[in-house]
């Protein structure tokens, strides 16, 4: 029993993992609720395609003096509303135009970070630095993601009938538009809170896994939600004590346990699970 | 006029130059198919999927094209059975397995950071190729451009009018799996040159440029692999200049090509739109049918 302890308490003596953990176990929550969403709408890549394209954002605002959040969250938007406005005046198929765009502007970042000489390291922006969490890290990745948690949770029923039935929000006078500029903006601040953490290209996984656990195991919205969460803090907290462990990195172990958590849905979901199907 | 010249004086300059534009062109003659179906995210999702291979590969000391391979496949299997077995969408499903394999590799690499270098598959490293890495990938890019020239009627077909590809007597099933194969081997050329982060653009951007300029299939093929070329060897040899990221250069350029393709291509463009629908006082819609004025 002690050496189980152990396990949990060794990591947790020190400053550092104290601050990893509460940076995850926030960045879990924020998208786990978001993933829900997604996962209704079919938005799973739009996850993507903004967090890859926040990469010049962050460089044009070090090189302003602004704070890297609200660099990081314009180029976010940006990405999304130009692939709104191209695949609305051409002809080509929103995936494609998605590509382009995302990858248009993660290759400008690129370009732009071997230029400027910045006090950021590459490898922290693209994979996170759970473990240089600061405490001032810390407490604007808690308005950014607290912010946008409080917003999903009291506009969530608006949230779902749109994801669910555009055409029948419209039909209620719901602001269809502002629904749907909403989403990205916090599907936005969501990326920017977890940059620090698991980086923007895991955040995509933390966008996702949550949600797909949670719609093999429930069928009713509000549960969804629940589990989606607990799905997502669970591994937040399980990732970053075996990433202590096994000394790997930390974005990527809980990105895996989140994907063993899905297995284990898919497999054994009391209705729909591979293991559970009578047959026929 | 010295100094534009010097990129040239060093091998490993044109050795760069001349890889990039080959994968350069053997991913835009894919493009051209890959925009056309609605299957772009394929690519990314492909791209982030044989990480874990190529570093396994790496840890291994086996021929890091074998390691890719194994594990795209891996991916492409996981993707299809997920996809088969439960309810949730697609997209849900190709961002769920690639994350994960991508997460994988990225473990990998940060258990060994000795024998694997992260940023070089993620974001490529053309300019310092080591030899054995660029046979391998000029091997894979002959092989599929000669495939690619042989049967790209067929696939045309194929992507086009799968029904009537049948009944002409086109083995449709076999022809997207051949299709699949060879976008992997391309994608695991294009990991070399730009990294696992921008392959999308190198088999999405120079497709759909040429898409809005021209109607006509073979031309189609014909201006993506062009500026899939020229892009790529300009932007290798405009990294010289840049110290690097090469990858992000090429994809700037191709950016850039498709940006002033979305303005002022002739009949699809932009401004060809506005100016028809001044003439006639009906806004157009781009595919050609028309909005309600």
């Amino acid at each position: 029993m002690s050496t189980l302890f152990d396990v949990i308490a060794v990591p947790l003596s020190y400053g550092f993992m104290q601050r990893a953990l509460i940076v995850a176990v926030m960045v879990g929550a924020v998208c786990s609720v978001l993933s829900c969403y997604l996962i209704l709408k079919g938005w799973s890549l739009m996850g993507d395609a903004i967090s890859h394209a926040v990469l010049p954002g962050i460089v044009v605002a070090f090189v302003l003096g602004l704070p890297l959040a609200v660099g990081a969250f314009a180029a976010g938007l940006g990405c999304a509303v130009a692939t709104g406005y191209l695949k609305e005046n051409s002809r080509i198929k929103e995936d494609t135009v998605m590509g382009i765009v995302f990858s248009g502007m993660f290759g400008f970042g690129l370009v732009l970070f071997t230029k400027v000489e910045t006090d950021q390291h590459l490898n922290h922006i693209l994979f996170g630095n759970m473990l240089g969490v600061t405490a001032r890290d810390l407490v604007e990745t808690g308005i950014i993601a607290g912010g946008a948690l409080l917003i999903v949770l009291l506009k969530r029923r608006d949230f779902l009938l749109y994801c669910f039935d555009p055409q029948h929000a419209r039909a209620i006078g719901l602001p269809v538009r502002a629904l749907h500029y909403g989403l990205l903006v916090l599907l936005s601040l969501a990326i920017v809170a977890a940059l620090k953490a698991v980086g923007i290209i895991l955040v995509v996984a933390m966008l996702i896994a949550p949600g797909a656990i949670a719609y093999l195991l429930s069928d009713s919205f509000d549960r969804m939600l629940v589990i989606a969460a607990a799905a997502a803090i669970t591994s937040c907290v399980v990732g970053t004590i075996l990433s202590f462990h096994i000394d790997g990195a930390t974005g990527p172990c809980i990105v895996l346990i989140q994907m063993g958590m899905f297995v284990l849905a898919f497999l054994f979901a009391p209705r729909g699970g591979l293991l559970r199907r009578r047959p026929a | 006029m010295t100094e534009l010249l010097t990129p040239f004086a060093y091998d490993y300059m044109l050795k760069a130059m001349w890889v990039s534009a080959l994968v350069g062109g053997m991913c835009a003659f894919l493009s051209a198919y890959l925009m056309l179906k609605g299957w772009s995210l394929m690519g990314d999702a492909l791209a982030h999927s044989v990480v874990p291979g190529v570093a396994g590969a790496y840890l291994l000391g086996l021929p890091y094209s074998a390691g890719a391979f194994v594990a795209g496949l891996l991916a492409a299997l996981g993707m299809a059975f997920v996809r088969s077995q439960s309810r949730l969408r697609e997209d849900a499903v190709i961002g769920l397995v690639f994350t994960s394999f991508f997460a994988a590799g990225l473990l990998l690499a940060s258990l060994n950071p000795v024998s694997v270098n992260v940023q070089s598959i993620v974001l490529g490293n053309i300019l310092g190729i080591a030899d054995e890495d660029a046979i391998q990938v000029v091997i894979i890019s002959v092989v599929t451009l000669s495939i690619l020239l042989l049967k790209w009627k067929d696939l045309m077909l194929v992507f086009f009018d799968e029904g009537h590809a049948r009944s002409v007597g086109i083995n449709a099933g076999a022809l997207k799996i051949l299709f699949f194969t060879l976008l992997s081997a391309a994608v695991v050329a294009a990991l070399q040159t730009v990294g696992a982060c921008l392959v999308i653009a190198m088999v999405v951007t120079p497709g759909a440029t040429a898409y809005l300029l021209t109607d006509r299939f073979p031309r189609l093929l014909a201006l993506a692999v062009a500026i899939g070329v020229v892009t790529s060897f300009t932007g290798a040899y405009l990294s010289y200049f840049l110290d690097g990221a090469t990858g992000g250069v090429i994809v700037t350029l191709q950016t850039l090509v498709f940006l002033a393709a979305f303005l002022f291509a002739p009949k699809y463009g932009l401004l060809a739109a506005r100016r028809r629908a001044a003439e006639t006082g009906i806004a157009t819609a781009p595919d050609g049918g028309q909005y309600r004025p």
